[in-house]
C-alpha cells in the first residue's frame, strides 16, 4: 500500500513552461495587389526595394535600413512571407499600409496573417474548406 | 491640473564650420529650413511631422556658434538624432552639430550655457599672447552672470 502511495505521488505532478517573448521575430503574411488586371510582374528583389522604397518614405533612411527579410516570394500570386524584429514590427506594416502605387499603378500590400511563429503561417482557419 | 499641450523640451547645440567664412550665411530661417530637410532625409513624412509642428530656432549666436533649439518632448531624441546627419547648410557650407544640453526650460540652459562659456574661456587662457589678453580674459570670466532684469526667458510655451 505505501509504495502505491509514493508512485501516486510522482504521476500527479505537471510542470507548466510559458513564454513570454517566445520569439525574436515576427512573420507576416502579405501580398501586393493591383487595382486593375496588369500585366506588371516583380521579381523577388523588386519587391524587396518596393518595401524599403515605403519604409524610406515614411522613415527616412533610418526607417529604411530596418532589417527584415522575404522568406518566401511567389511571383504569380505576388505574395510573400516577411521576417522583421519584433522591435520594427509596427514600422514595417505601417510602411505596408501606406504604401499606394508602383511605377504609377495603383496598389496595395494585404497583410494575411501575423504571427510570431512561423508554424502558424501554414494554417489559417480563414482557408478551411467546410463540406 | 493637467495641461494638454506637448511641453517643449530645449536642446542646446554647437555649430562649428570648417571654413572660418562660413559664419556670414547663416541665419535663423535658413538654418530651420535645413534642420527640416535633413529630418525628413532622416527620419522621413514621420519624423517631420513628430517634430515640426513645435519645432523653433530660439537663439543663434554667430560668434560663439550658439544655437537653441526647440522641440516637443516625446520627440526631442528624433531631433538630436537627426543633428548628427547634418553635414552642410544649404549646399555650400560644411559644419558640424553637437548638442551640448538638454534642458526643460530657456532657463536652465542659460545658466548651462553661462558656465560652458566661463569653461571655454578658461580653456583659452594658456593661449593668450599677451598680458592685456589675459588679463581682459579673466575679468570677462569674473562677470559672466545671469543677469535678473534682462532675463525674459522664464517662458514655457505649451501649444
Amino acid at each position: 500500500m505505501a509504495c502505491h502511495e509514493r508512485m501516486e505521488d510522482d504521476s500527479g505532478k505537471y510542470e507548466r513552461i510559458v513564454h513570454k517573448n517566445g520569439s525574436s521575430y515576427h512573420y507576416l503574411k502579405i501580398s501586393l495587389e493591383f487595382e486593375e488586371d496588369t500585366s506588371i510582374r516583380l521579381n523577388s528583389a523588386q519587391f524587396k526595394q518596393l518595401i524599403i522604397s515605403s519604409l524610406k518614405q515614411l522613415f527616412g533612411e533610418i526607417g529604411a535600413a530596418l532589417p527584415f527579410d522575404v522568406l518566401q516570394f511567389e511571383e504569380n500570386t505576388l505574395s510573400a512571407v516577411l521576417r522583421v524584429y519584433n522591435r520594427d514590427l509596427v514600422k514595417v506594416w505601417s510602411a505596408l499600409t501606406l504604401l499606394g502605387s508602383y511605377q504609377s499603378e495603383m496598389c496595395a500590400f494585404r497583410v494575411q496573417q501575423v504571427s510570431p511563429f512561423l508554424l502558424a503561417l501554414c494554417g489559417n482557419s480563414r482557408t478551411l474548406k467546410l463540406e | 491640473m493637467q495641461s494638454t499641450g506637448g511641453h517643449p523640451k530645449y536642446l542646446l547645440c554647437e555649430i562649428s564650420f570648417a571654413s572660418p567664412n562660413g559664419w556670414q550665411h547663416v541665419e535663423e530661417k535658413k538654418l530651420h529650413r535645413s534642420i527640416l530637410e535633413a529630418i525628413q532625409k532622416a527620419h522621413g513624412d514621420f519624423g517631420v511631422a513628430c517634430c515640426a509642428v513645435s519645432f523653433a530656432v530660439k537663439y543663434l549666436n554667430t560668434y560663439t556658434g550658439i544655437l537653441l533649439l526647440r522641440c516637443r518632448k516625446a520627440h526631442y531624441r528624433l531631433l538630436w538624432s537627426t543633428l548628427a546627419f547634418i553635414h552642410q547648410l544649404g549646399k555650400k557650407e560644411t559644419c558640424a552639430i553637437t548638442c551640448i544640453h538638454v534642458g526643460g526650460t530657456i532657463r536652465t540652459c542659460q545658466k548651462f550655457l553661462i558656465g560652458y562659456n566661463r569653461q571655454q574661456l578658461l580653456r583659452k587662457l594658456p593661449t593668450c599672447k599677451s598680458e592685456a589678453e589675459r588679463t581682459a580674459l579673466q575679468e570677462a570670466v569674473r562677470s559672466c552672470t545671469l543677469q535678473e532684469d534682462v532675463v525674459s526667458a522664464s517662458e514655457e510655451d505649451s501649444n
